[in-house]
């Protein structure tokens, strides 16, 4: 991740837990507030900005936003696997099949390429990781190692 | 000597005889009462060994044998078979013992002879070599649904608290350094009675436990007696996976709305799983208040589901690491398997041996220790880039690192997310620990596809990616990892002798 030398840095302590969803614009609120409602710090970067939550059970959500306000990433690290739907929307029928369609690799991570959209679910009990991005939404001269 | 003594035996022979005309029990061997006559070897007698007895696996030792009798000639037999004795007295020999034999369990007579003239062996005294009360077997193969690839197999035997008749040994459950704590399907404890933990409120604790495939497995959290080898966890908090659950899982655990539980033998590729990784308990503070939101542990009164708050005390609390509930040996573990040929083995057979450094079998060693951090993470290095989320888990099936792209497009042809490389590849990483260490690990991978149609179960050589981009890559060593290894695990907040600043616990091979 880098961030320019003029880091845009805002604290909203308190304020209305709330992410976006994958795909969709900025100002799209989940709809269940119960569990992520934490601090909101958002910060600017080269070509992107991204929202960081950090809520008090441990996890910490990160959604990378265009230019133009749209999700096009979004990350995860926590003490559980945050609700896919809340956080990927639409995309989250295609991990649901995906998880469905597994074979063999067992307790491993768990990876989805789909048409325009990659998701990797990681780590171990106690510490979840992971990340989905929509490739055609990458800002320009932004890439996806930046959703981490 | 041989022609001293020859010179000797004639007289004393014809001595006996003399004497054998007045006094016929003062000749020949056998009365303890009367003394030998001048140059004949005296019986010996073995009144005790030191050790007088030892475990299976024991290291090569000295055994040292107290009597009478015994002299410069004396020649010594372990389970009949001669052993090189040193004279020590006329009241102590000692003869080396090798790992061999000490290999196996039995009663092993001891036995001590004196040579002629005279002479003869003493009583025998069984060294007793015994089954350590620290070991289970584990076996890697395809498991109860004859399709899991690197399973790694023991047995655990659960009782209703407090009962040593009402047990149940249940095979298969799946031995997994990855997480905390035992779950056992249903059905494989359905003739055991065991009571419910409960909440503050009083309500039973259910338990909703995610996997990064996102299926979940769900149901009631109980009390057992576990038993593995000769170790025991009474009253232990475990889950029972319900194959019929009394609630569905709650929506803030399942990951997506129709995600595939794994509440079946089918979906979980064994009857359970054994969690032995390095934390006491399997969620920690994050589940002793439910306001934290942690959504592992629930009560469902009036049969809604709700977060719950469930202590980390070994008892009417969280689910544990059995071994961490232990009287001894609970400071971890020691995984031991045998190498696995390329190519792979139709089955392959290893220890999962509890405690470290607490007793002969379960030494560190030479093995270096790996701190782990908070999240029993630590990092690996490879071509220069930090990849600090990785891991060691028995309960992954394979080296998963890295991504195809990375590596120059390895994807398999017929396995989607294996490792397919022309030639057996080498990757040698580098390894860095919370406390400083570092070491250098190279391992194999072999073509992917090749080794599935072997219908082998056991792999030393198989991988598959863990990313999708440098970003997200990590290295989670599993199964093949322990292959030719002790690996072990270290416990948070225990002590192992020799072992400092590891406050989340550690690997050490």
């Amino acid at each position: 991740m880098k961030i320019t030398s003029g880091v845009l840095l805002i604290l909203t302590l308190g304020a209305a837990p709330a992410w976006a969803v994958l795909g969709e614009y900025e100002s799209s609120v989940s709809l269940d507030q119960k569990y992520m409602r934490g601090e909101d710090r958002v910060i600017s970067a080269q070509g992107y900005r991204l929202h960081q939550i950090t809520s008090p059970n441990g996890a910490v959500v990160t959604e990378y936003v265009t230019p133009e306000g749209k999700v096009f990433g979004v990350s995860w690290r926590a003490p559980f696997i945050p609700n896919m739907e809340q956080l990927l929307g639409s995309y989250a029928t295609p991990v649901e099949q995906a998880a469905r369609a597994q074979t063999r690799r067992r307790g491993g991570p768990f990876i989805v390429r789909a048409n325009d959209f990659v998701f990797v679910s990681g780590g171990h009990m106690r510490a979840f990781h992971g990340s989905a991005y929509v490739p055609s939404l990458l800002p320009k001269n932004v890439s996806a190692e930046v959703v981490r | 000597m041989r022609l001293k003594r020859y010179s000797v035996v004639p007289l004393a022979g014809l001595l006996c005889v003399a004497a054998s005309l007045f006094f016929v029990a003062s000749c020949g061997g056998g009365n303890s009462n009367s003394s030998p006559p001048p140059n004949s070897n005296p019986v010996p007698s073995i009144t005790s060994l030191s050790p007088a007895s030892a475990t299976v696996g024991a290291p090569a030792q000295t055994l040292t044998i107290a009597g009478t009798n015994f002299l410069s000639s004396s020649t010594v037999t372990y389970n009949a078979v001669a052993h090189t004795a040193t004279y020590v007295s006329s009241t102590q020999l000692t003869v080396p013992l090798s790992a061999a034999d000490l290999a196996t369990a039995g009663s092993f007579p001891v036995v001590v002879t004196n040579p002629a003239p005279g002479g003869g062996a003493s009583n025998s005294v069984n060294l007793t070599v015994s089954a350590p009360k620290n070991v289970v077997t584990l076996d890697v193969n395809l498991g109860p649904t004859n399709d899991y690839d690197n399973g790694l197999f023991a047995s655990v035997e659960v009782c209703e608290p407090g009962s040593s008749t009402n047990c149940t040994t249940v095979p298969d459950v799946l031995v997994d350094t990855g997480s905390y704590g035992l779950r056992l399907l249903s059905g494989a404890v359905s003739g055991l009675t065991l009571p419910a933990v409960t909440d503050a409120s009083g309500n039973d604790v259910q338990e909703c436990v995610q996997f990064i495939s996102m299926a979940y497995v769900w149901g009631p959290v109980v009390q057992a007696d576990i038993h593995l080898s000769g170790e025991s966890a009474s009253s232990a908090s475990i889950q029972i996976i319900s194959e019929s659950p009394q609630y569905p899982a709650p929506s803030s655990c399942v990951p997506t709305s129709n995600a595939q539980d794994s509440n079946s033998v089918s979906a979980l590729g064994a009857n359970g799983i054994l969690g032995v990784a390095n934390f006491p308990q399997d969620c920690g503070s994050g589940c002793t208040a439910a306001s934290n939101g942690v959504p592992q542990y629930f009560s469902c009164p009036s049969g809604n589901c709700q977060i719950t708050s469930v202590p980390t005390t070994s008892t009417q609390g969280q689910v544990w690491n059995p071994v961490a509930l232990f009287s001894q040996d609970n400071n971890g573990v020691l995984v031991s398997l045998p190498s696995v040929a390329a190519g792979g083995a139709a089955t392959a057979s290893g220890l999962l041996i509890f405690g470290i450094g607490t007793q002969t079998n379960n030494a560190l060693g030479s093995a270096q220790v790996y701190g782990v951090t908070d999240q029993a993470y630590f990092t690996t290095t490879y071509n220069g880039t930090q990849y600090s989320d990785s891991f060691i888990d028995s309960g992954s099936n394979a080296y998963f690192f890295l991504d195809s792209a990375t590596l120059g497009n390895l994807d398999c042809p017929d396995n989607t997310g294996w490792y397919c490389p022309a030639a057996t590849e080498s990757f040698t990483v580098t390894n860095t620990g919370t406390n400083g260490t570092t070491g250098s690990l190279t391992f194999s991978i072999e073509n992917a596809d090749n080794l599935f149609n072997t219908g082998y179960a056991a792999f030393n050589d198989l991988g598959g990616d863990s990313g999708t981009s440098p970003s997200t890559d990590y290295f989670d060593f599993g199964v093949p990892f322990f292959y030719d290894r002790n690996v072990f695990v270290g416990i948070a907040g225990q002590t192992v002798t020799g072992v400092t600043n590891v406050p989340y616990g550690f690997w050490a091979f």
